[in-house]
């Protein structure tokens, strides 16, 4: 994961700079908020993949690796079909569809949309 | 890892309608993505044609001002939000965990769930279309006052925010989908730095959306807000500030323009190696020209706003000039790859050439006006209309059609026909360009984008007609390419697993690929495992 940490920590860099510099130049506040608040979310990133994921270790980063090297690996739980996606996008939809046409549709569409989320919680445990 | 991937493969995949609506399958929703999108394509396209029949004389009263109005905003929010950036999560939904040797996307419900998301988006948009006073009209920027509830007071404005919003919203999970499987899902020895390039740009692509896509949400919520509950936040009467909406706008807008293009020049770079029978050249450089574009497009978005007074110029101009840098080692590292290489033309080749010089005519006059004096006098005009439609059209569909004639083999198991794909390559790159080119002057000779009619003063009918005319010669070529996928799923010539001869993982597995993607993986040694697993296959056979 090293090229992933050098990624994150070279752009929050660039967004720390590039922040500092338009609002030197331009002294808008607007836009230095932005750019402030991007260069804060890459910050974050970095310090997420420096603190939490320094231990990091995927057979993909191992140059000399090969597949029978990474048997036994398991990759998490591989669902073919579900219908629970277009389920919760449909809720989804219909909530904020709702917003705008119906208040009583969005109520409605919100309880299913905690109810999908619930559902997915409790199939991926 | 690896073990997993192979021994979870399947076979005899259903496909009834249920498969479809309930599939997880990266491939089905990449397919899913890359169909619907062409649909919206279609759609958007006819909306062009409706345009260009209007403005073919001058006086013309084939629609409504208001009517033109609508149809300006569906297509561009159409081509924009539900076809040119889609198409390439469709893309890169079939091609990442192939390219990378995963069995699927890291999150394949959540995948699933943003496609279906992406497409009632699409709907929700087009629905305004239904409702008593029209679809939106204030253009794909949707700029306050014009989208304000003053101006617009139909449901048809709300119904855009809402559908744009969800089609967001469906991206930046679509994004944090691929980052995370390309992180943590690799093959053994598939190393960040053998990657191809075209996962590398989605990589790219993907940071410019979590960057980009929250601060139009926010913009759209401020909006959703100002008109339906009495908001000020763009209202200068109570303390609002309709700048405000622009600054938001475009700091999502111009990101947004390479979340457009960083793909295709992925598309790009996948296609010419392959077709001048040579290694990418120069590949650290275009990763590192790939992000530096993807960074110093976030510093630009108020290039857009030069003629509002209220930015300051120098900056903007300044960085907006230094993406020509990184774009330019692109072009470099493109034109020598070719250089020496044994070229051959098919219809991808053809594709991927037409894309860079079209590209290139868009980026020139990129940095025309990325220059404010010169800003100044093209601002709003079909100056602009040319230079966007040239990079997004003559980049972006150019690379989009390379896409669909390079990995239709993979996708579907048999080839697209060549014969009528050069007729389709020649009619949308004469018709383009017939299309486009005229609208340069147009702009120069003062006629304002979004005008539904003009008078008949100087050349603008003739450059009108002209125009007019080339789109219809576009048409024929989409037509070209609509017969092709008929007559070509008629015939199904089995295309093999590997007809082109390529570089990338994709290509070592069957097409189409199985579910879960691989029964065997070839060792992965360079960012060519393909070329090396054959070079390795002709030398034991030797």
């Amino acid at each position: 994961m090293l090229v992933g940490r050098r990624l994150f920590i070279s752009s929050a860099v660039f967004g720390i700079v590039l922040a500092v510099a338009y609002w030197l130049v331009a002294h808008e506040i607007s836009g230095a908020f932005l750019l402030g608040f991007m260069a804060f979310a890459l910050t974050f990133l970095a310090g997420y993949m420096i603190v939490s994921e320094r231990e990091a270790d995927f057979w993909g980063d191992d140059r000399n690796a090969d597949h029978p090297d990474a048997e036994g690996n398991l990759l998490g739980t591989y669902t073919i079909r579900s219908p629970l996606p277009i389920c919760a996008a449909f809720a989804v939809t219909t909530a904020v569809l709702g917003v705008v046409i119906s208040p009583t549709l969005a109520i409605l569409s919100l309880i299913a949309v905690l109810a999908l989320g619930a559902l997915f919680i409790v199939q991926s445990g | 890892m690896g073990a997993a991937a192979s021994s979870a493969t399947f076979s005899g995949e259903r496909s009834d309608l249920l498969s479809w609506l309930t599939t997880t399958d990266h491939k089905r929703i990449g397919i899913l993505y890359l169909v619907t999108s062409l649909v919206y394509f279609g759609v958007a396209g006819a909306l062009a044609l409706t345009i260009r029949t209007q403005l073919a004389r001058p006086n013309n009263d084939l629609v409504s001002s208001h009517t033109y109005a609508q149809l300006f905003t569906l297509h561009g929010t159409a081509m924009i939000f539900l076809f040119v950036a889609p198409f390439a999560l469709g893309l890169a939904n079939f091609l990442i965990p192939l390219q990378i040797g995963a069995p699927d996307m890291a999150f394949p419900r959540l995948n699933a769930t943003s496609y279906w998301m992406f497409l009632f988006g699409g709907f929700v948009i087009f629905s305004g279309a239904a409702t008593n006073e029209g679809a939106a009209a204030a253009g794909w920027t949707s700029y306050v006052p014009l989208s304000a509830i003053a101006i617009s007071t139909g449901l048809g404005q709300d119904l855009w925010i809402v559908g744009v919003f969800l089609v967001s919203v469906a991206t930046i999970l679509t994004s944090i989908n691929f980052v995370t499987t390309v992180f943590v899902y690799r093959a053994p020895g598939m190393t960040m730095w053998r990657l191809p390039i075209f996962t590398w740009e989605m990589i790219a692509t993907s940071l410019l959306i979590f960057m980009a896509f929250p601060t139009l949400a926010s913009d759209l919520l401020l909006l959703f807000i100002d008109r339906r509950f009495g908001g000020h936040a763009f209202d200068p009467a109570h303390g609002g500030d309709a700048i405000l909406w622009q600054h938001l706008f475009w700091f999502f807008g111009h990101p947004e323009v390479y979340v457009m293009i960083l793909p295709y020049f992925g598309v790009v770079s996948e296609i010419i190696p392959v077709f001048s029978r040579k290694p990418i050249f120069g590949y650290t450089g275009l990763v590192i020209a790939a992000f530096a574009i993807a960074g110093l497009s976030m510093g630009v978005w108020a290039h857009h706003m030069f003629t509002t007074g209220a930015v300051n110029d120098p900056f903007f101009s300044f960085v907006s000039l230094l993406i020509a840098v990184p774009t330019g080692v692109k072009f470099f590292n493109w034109i020598a790859t070719m250089w020496g290489g044994s070229l051959t033309f098919p219809t991808p080749m053809l594709f991927a050439v037409g894309f860079l010089i079209n590209f290139l005519l868009g980026g020139i006059t990129g940095v025309m006006i990325a220059s404010p004096p010169i800003d100044y006098q093209a601002h709003a005009s079909y100056f602009i209309v040319a230079h966007m439609h040239y990079v997004l059209g003559g980049g972006s569909l150019f690379a989009i059609f390379a896409a669909l004639f390079f990995w239709w083999p993979k996708i579907f198991g048999h080839r697209l026909d060549e014969r009528l794909g050069k007729w389709c390559f020649w009619l949308l790159f004469v018709g383009f360009n017939v299309t486009f080119f005229p609208m340069h002057f147009m702009g120069l000779e003062g006629m304002p984008r979004r005008v539904f009619t003009y008078e008949a003063t100087g050349q603008l009918p003739l450059l009108n007609a002209i125009a007019s005319a080339g789109s219809y010669v576009m048409l024929a070529g989409v037509l070209a390419f609509a017969w092709n996928v008929v007559l070509s799923a008629r015939r199904r010539v089995p295309a093999g697993d590997d007809p082109w001869g390529a570089n990338s993982l994709e290509w070592s597995t069957s097409s189409p690929p199985p579910e879960f993607n691989f029964t065997a993986l070839p060792k992965i040694r360079s960012e060519r495992p393909a070329y090396d697993a054959r070079v390795k296959a002709a030398e034991a056979e030797a």
